[in-house]
């Protein structure tokens, strides 16, 4: 075998070493590059910046722990962002295994920046259907969510006062990591229920929302990892997104080059098997 | 006895299409009433459909440790899994002094349940989709070639995303960036808005065939 | 540190590294984590369906405040658990032709609404504006996504595209050319989802190694520099023991 096969046939495993090294050393040793805001998250970012304050966020945290890294930063800086406005805050999930993370993610800031559980805000938890969860939403709060995540009747809780539909929210944002997100959120509640809505997701679905984002059927987007970094560069609270970047970023460069290698060793025996006239081996 | 087995799910299935499909159309009070009772029922019905999908599951491994096949070991620490864990989630709390219920915390106290959840489940499903960014790099390494033109097209714009989302491929190549931007909002949006219509009018047409009976294999179980 | 902290982490790593094993070939400590991250997930979730579904949507509100119409959907849930007793399986129809058809039905108009007039009118829109009292006023600022020249050459993208999947007609003259530009932009698109999923796996994989790293700290004990060690040396082992099995020998 030529040394162009031989490297294409290469063990696998070093390949895994390398991307392991390029994503451990950037952790271990950050540079901190600067991080470009895009339009798509500052859609988001101004959106709440100009919500008066005691208004009202949903929070739809639409993931399961497979996703937490790209969308637990993004869910932190919302909430972070939610609570310096001072806007009455709903979490939710419409994920069954996402409703521990949730909660948490929720309990979390809110003890952070000094929120009252019922006062400030509420976690509804998770409740089966998505589609006719959304819709229940919509006709009716109190009937898709009699309790809050702690069994407090949702009736009485002062931060749910003057909400009786999802018509009464002012934002909601859904994180997804699927279809059971901000699609969902679109077509069986913003269409019919006239809400605004914006996105979080995961770097998989990100480039399929775009048309939902250019229609202005979402009013921002946040992709992945990056989506979160920038929002972080906004609210001025730098958390795990920014310190992942530079990992980001050398695992990008570590893939690129593996690419253009594969592409060069693969020209490389094409152009010695076009000169020898016969296929090798 | 023909027609409670198989007209009568169809005719369901068209009556509550028809009904529900035009009740979009109808804002009158009595029709949003309606929508909003039936939604709920659908939300019950669909917490039992996902208890469904787990009971396959149960079988297969129970079979497994009955016939003692290779590996059934393991199909025990999965039924230990879903033991502890039920067990755990239905447990009285000592610490927090009542009943789990199904919580991770009580009053800022972490139940047994929620150790499970946090330092078993989060960490295991984390890393099981983790190990995804390795396999992805040794896909593109073997199999990324430029073979034809439009297979270099795809490399070359996979290129110009992957250095425009990061801090350092904005930096290298500054125009990246631009370029990554107008790729996602111009090009991609359109390809995706075309697949998006099409499948939407894929969509629409199965459920349509779907409520006038001529697609039936959703019904399944039992004989006809 | 609270012991149930302390221990959280050290199971947490451990189940980690076992999956990560899996990168150096498949073996017994991965299959454990494996088999039990589908007992635990399936767990949790039979747990929240029970609370959430028998507790706080049926039994709370039918014995507290006497809702009884509640009876129904409980009817129709119990009907598709017929499934399993192949005497009244056919009875499971009824409730899967229920949920389906509200189904189809709840999706058609609001799919319909959401999907193809929003998405083709979004498309159009900017072109009508631009026929109507355009003109002088054409923006053809490539970055701005909402100019003129990026409208058309969006529309431009949604027509070859959907000319390019459409089967049922010959891709044969002017079908051809819409056809043949529908794949240029098919392969953009596809090469910037392909950048994206690497990012989205590679984000992953830096959440995993994030907490690795936190674990690591003395204040958990160094938990992950020694599990790494005790994995590492059980796969050895293990591997030393499988080609002493071997026939031939090690």
């Amino acid at each position: 075998m030529t040394f162009a096969e031989r490297m294409l046939h290469i063990d696998r495993r070093i390949i895994f070493l390398v991307i392991g090294v390029c994503t451990l050393l950037p952790l271990l040793y950050p540079v901190g590059l600067a991080i470009k805001v895009s339009p798509e998250v500052r859609g988001v970012h101004d959106y709440i910046e100009s919500l008066p304050e005691g208004s009202v966020f949903l929070l739809s945290m639409d993931f399961d722990p497979a996703s937490k890294p790209e969308l637990q930063p993004q869910a932190v800086a919302l909430l972070r962002h939610a609570f310096k406005k001072n806007l009455r805050v709903i979490g939710m999930t419409l994920w069954v295994t996402g409703t521990g993370l949730a909660d948490l993610v929720v309990s979390q800031a809110a003890q952070e920046m000094g929120k009252v559980n019922g006062k400030d805000y509420v976690f509804l938890g998770w409740s089966p259907g998505v589609g006719s969860l959304i819709i229940t939403m919509g006709q009716d709060l109190y009937k898709a969510f009699p309790s809050d995540y702690n069994n407090q009747p949702t009736r009485e809780l002062a931060v749910l006062k003057g909400i009786q539909t999802l018509r009464d929210v002012n934002y909601v944002v859904s994180l997804a990591a699927g279809t059971a997100g901000i699609e969902s959120w679109y077509v069986y509640g913003k269409d019919k229920y006239k809400f605004e809505l914006g996105g979080g997701c995961t770097g998989v679905i990100a480039p399929g929302l775009y048309p939902l984002l250019r229609s202005g059927q979402i009013n921002g987007l946040i992709g992945g990892l990056r989506g979160a970094a920038e929002y972080e560069t906004l609210i001025g609270q730098k958390g795990r997104a920014v310190a992942g970047m530079d990992a980001q970023s050398a695992t990008h460069v570590a893939i690129i080059m593996l690419v253009i290698l594969c592409n060069v060793f693969y020209l490389l025996i094409r152009t010695s098997r076009g000169q020898s006239g016969q296929p090798r081996g | 006895m023909i027609f409670l087995r198989r007209q009568l799910p169809l005719l369901i299935t068209f009556v509550a299409g028809v009904v529900f499909a035009a009740q979009y159309y109808v804002p009158h009070p009595t029709s949003e009433l309606m929508l909003t009772e039936v939604t709920k029922w659908l939300q019950i019905i669909s917490g039992f459909a996902l208890v469904l999908g787990v009971t396959s599951l149960f079988q297969i491994h129970a079979v497994k440790i009955r016939r003692k096949e290779p590996g059934w070991a393991y199909s025990l620490i999965l039924y230990s899994g879903i033991l502890g864990t039920i067990a755990a989630g239905f447990s009285y709390s000592f610490t927090a002094g009542q009943w789990v219920n199904g919580k991770e915390t009580i009053n800022g106290i972490v139940t047994a349940f929620g150790w499970i959840y946090s330092d078993m489940m989060v960490p295991l499903q984390g890393t099981m989709f983790a190990i995804l960014a390795f396999f992805i790099a040794s896909a593109a390494y073997r199999s990324f070639r430029a073979r034809s033109r439009e297979a270099a097209l795809l490399l070359i714009a996979a290129i110009i995303v992957m250095m425009g989302r990061v801090p350092l491929g904005e930096m290298l190549l500054p125009v990246s960036g631009d370029v990554t931007q107008w790729i996602l909002n111009v090009l991609n949006a359109a390809v995706r808005r075309a697949i998006l219509i099409g499948i939407s009018l894929g969509a629409v047409a199965l459920s349509l065939k779907i409520i006038f009976g001529m697609e039936r294999a959703y019904l399944g179980g039992g004989k006809d | 540190m609270p012991f149930e902290t302390l221990l959280g982490a050290w199971v947490a790593t451990g189940l980690t590294l076992f999956i990560f094993t899996f990168l150096y070939q498949d073996n017994p400590l991965f299959k454990l984590a494996e088999h039990l991250y589908v007992g635990v997930s399936v767990g949790y979730t039979i747990v929240k369906v029970y609370d959430t579904v028998i507790v706080r949507l049926l039994y709370e509100p039918m014995v507290n405040q006497g809702d009884w119409s509640l009876l129904v959907p409980l009817g129709i849930g119990m009907l598709m658990l017929a499934r399993y007793f192949p005497k009244i399986a056919w009875l499971s129809r009824i409730a899967f032709a229920f949920i389906v058809g509200v189904g189809s039905g709840l999706a058609i108009p609001r799919i319909i609404s959401s999907y193809i007039l929003k998405q083709v009118e979004d498309t159009v829109r900017p072109l009508a504006s631009l026929a109507s009292g355009g003109g002088p006023t054409f923006t053809y600022n490539l970055l701005d996504p909402a100019s003129n020249l990026n409208a058309l050459v969006l529309l431009i993208g949604v027509v070859s595209v959907l000319f390019y999947f459409f089967f049922s007609i010959e891709h044969t003259g002017p079908v051809r050319v819409a056809a043949r530009t529908g794949i240029l932009f098919l392969m953009i698109a596809f090469g910037a989802a392909f950048g994206y999923t690497v990012m989205a796996r590679m984000s992953l994989l830096i959440g995993r190694f994030t907490d690795l790293i936190e674990f690591a700290d003395p204040r958990y004990g160094r938990a992950t520099l020694w599990l790494l060690l005790a994995t590492v040396a059980t796969l050895i082992a293990s591997g030393a023991r499988r080609r002493d099995h071997l026939p031939g020998g090690g």
